[in-house]
């Protein structure tokens, strides 16, 4: 399956932010991504220096003729990429990946996002709300300064549920059991640290509720070339690749790849 | 008069090539996951994910760890194994704008004569390269390429099997490239891949666990370039068959590195995941390179790194 929208954009840097100490929200001028892209799906930013592989980012924004990449600085590649300055040039390919699927009847969801995974899900909350969809965000970050956005998920129209690890704001404690305390969803979808993606897929399992998780790995290629990032996934899923089944001596769990089968995957259906 | 248009076309054995780069086994799947983003016509061919007798679900994760000047990588031959794949899979490759390499690897010496049999007949692919070299399997991976005389016995009955290019993909593993590359070519192989990826690892230090599922893996990227092109060098002086150098080429510069060091092609892997435009532009920058020189064509360069310069006395008052 050859997503056509996916391509190689030249976009311009319009204007980089700092939401909190080591988070960039940086905004580029890129009609064609930005009318392309559905919610979940994601980039491959081109390293200006061409010294290191592209990177993977969410598409956080993505309106008219403007679609933005919300990042925390992690390493050599974040860091090179948040040293850009309004007018800059930055090439990114895009938008790429399976994002959610948005198309079911669910009149009541739950949105999961854990840190950076907030980064992933507000096209993703204002597509549900303007379905009309009752939809709750719930989101948890370490600290008080960390919980970026916020209000910008109150104005689609999300009811929030806020949790910090320390305290400092909201409920204290982890998302997840902010979410296993509260009211029952009919979908639940999800973006985070693995630890609470398994977390959620737990308490999806035990309600009786689906759930789409929105995967994260160290990419190599990004469009499905290497099968860098992969995750185990059973062969009956409709997201599994061409892979013979373990009567021919396959297997009923496969590897899929995050970036290309993905990065969002149904809960029931991953074996990790 | 410049020669605006220099010949870039070459020569594996019969496979020929419009351009002289090659997209890396197991860098670029099949094409179709590049073809939105890299224009196919522009490039020589697509060497495929390497095929194995039995299907083979890979290694565990994390498969990939990016590391200074490059990356570490353990996939495992993930793939469906031959049957499936020559059932399901390769019809659909059918139709590329570029010549595609089909890639075996083996865990036996018959594992290749029979991956290489079943190949033979299939239209799809116009060589085979013969990935004796993968660092990355429990067993027996890259023993074949460790060793001049098994790989031999692997090239001999694979040869047996085929009319097809066969393109041998050896390891820098080795004490002695040289011998591996002298026994592959004796034993019918049509070109050399030099090199395969270096053995390498990584160890998180917060949780002291290698940072690869498979424990080690194979280092790929500009960090290990000097090691292909010296490998290039010294197997393009012991044989005569054409090599196609790979590791670490990102652009012209790079790339010419390796033409001059006596490679007939290169190979692209780990540039693709930066920017997938770089194959591209390193054929219309070779082409203006060749022109502006007034070369008619590619051979030209071939195996002229002038090494006679490198006399001691040219470095006296140098230091080291």
């Amino acid at each position: 399956m050859v997503d056509l929208h996916a391509r190689v954009h030249a976009t311009t840097v319009i204007g980089r932010r700092e939401l909190a100490a080591g988070v960039v929200l940086m905004t580029l001028e890129a009609p064609q991504l930005a009318n392309t892209t559905r919610p979940g799906q994601y980039l491959m930013a081109i390293p200006p220096s061409a010294q290191a592989a592209a990177t993977a980012l969410a598409i956080y924004e993505a309106e008219g003729k403007l679609a933005s990449i919300l990042f925390f600085l992690t390493g050599k590649r974040t860091r090179e990429l948040a040293g850009l300055r309004a007018g800059d040039r930055l090439d990114v390919v895009g938008p790429l990946g399976n994002g959610f699927d948005c198309s079911g009847d669910a009149r009541d969801v739950a949105i999961v996002a854990g840190g950076v995974g907030i980064a992933s899900v507000l096209l993703l909350a204002q597509t549900l709300c303007r379905a009309g969809a009752s939809t709750r965000l719930f989101y948890g970050a370490r600290t008080r300064e960390l919980l970026i956005d916020a209000q910008r998920f109150a104005d689609a129209g999300c009811e929030l549920v806020l949790t910090t690890d320390d305290g400092s704001y909201g409920q204290r404690g982890f998302v997840t059991d902010a979410l296993a305390r509260s009211r029952k969803p009919e979908l639940i979808y999800a973006c985070g640290p693995s630890p609470m993606l398994r977390s959620v897929a737990r308490i999806a399992a035990e309600s009786g509720v689906r759930a789409q998780l929105a995967l994260e790995e160290t990419f190599g290629c990004g469009v499905g070339g290497c099968w860098g990032c992969v995750v185990p996934l059973i062969a009956a899923s409709a997201q599994a690749p061409n892979f013979p089944p373990a009567e021919l001596g396959g297997s009923d769990v496969v590897y899929a790849r995050i970036c290309k089968e993905g990065p969002v995957f149904w809960a029931d259906e991953l074996r990790w | 008069m410049v020669n605006l248009r220099p010949s870039l076309a070459v020569k594996l054995g019969r496979l020929e090539l419009d351009y002289p780069t090659l997209m890396g086994s197991g860098c670029y799947g099949s094409g179709e996951e590049y073809a939105p983003f890299a224009d196919l016509s522009k490039i020589g061919a697509i060497v495929l994910k390497s095929v194995t007798r039995l299907p083979r679900l890979g290694n565990s994760t994390p498969r990939l760890v990016h590391t200074p000047a490059g990356m570490l990588n353990a996939i495992g031959l993930q793939n469906p194994g031959i049957e499936w794949y020559l059932a399901n899979e390769l019809h659909k490759y059918a139709g590329r704008p570029c010549k595609l390499v089909g890639s075996v690897a083996g865990f036996s010496v018959d594992d290749y004569a029979y991956l290489c049999e079943r190949l033979a007949a299939r239209d799809e692919i116009a060589a085979v390269e013969l990935n004796v070299s993968c660092p990355n399997v429990a067993s027996e991976g890259e023993t074949f390429a460790c060793d001049p005389h098994l790989t031999a016995r692997v090239v001999r009955a694979a040869r047996a099997t085929t009319d097809k290019t066969l393109i041998v993909k050896l390891s820098p593993n080795v004490t002695d490239i040289t011998a591996v590359a002298r026994e592959a070519e004796a034993a019918g192989a049509d070109a050399l891949a030099v090199i395969n990826t270096v053995r390498g690892m990584a160890i998180d230090v917060e949780t002291w666990r290698p940072r690869l599922g498979n424990i080690t893996g194979g280092l790929s990227g500009p960090a290990i370039r000097p090691i292909a092109v010296l490998a290039v060098y010294e197997v393009a002086q012991a044989v005569q068959i054409p090599i196609v150098g790979q590791g670490g080429i990102e652009n012209l510069s790079d790339a010419l590195e390796f033409f001059l060091a006596g490679a007939a092609a290169i190979s692209i892997g780990t540039a693709n995941f930066t920017d997938p435009r770089v194959p591209e532009r390193i054929v219309s920058e070779l082409q203006a390179y060749l022109a502006q020189r007034n070369l008619g064509s590619l051979e030209a360069i071939v195996g002229k790194a002038n090494v006679e310069l490198s006399t001691p006395d040219q470095y006296e008052g140098d230091e080291g």
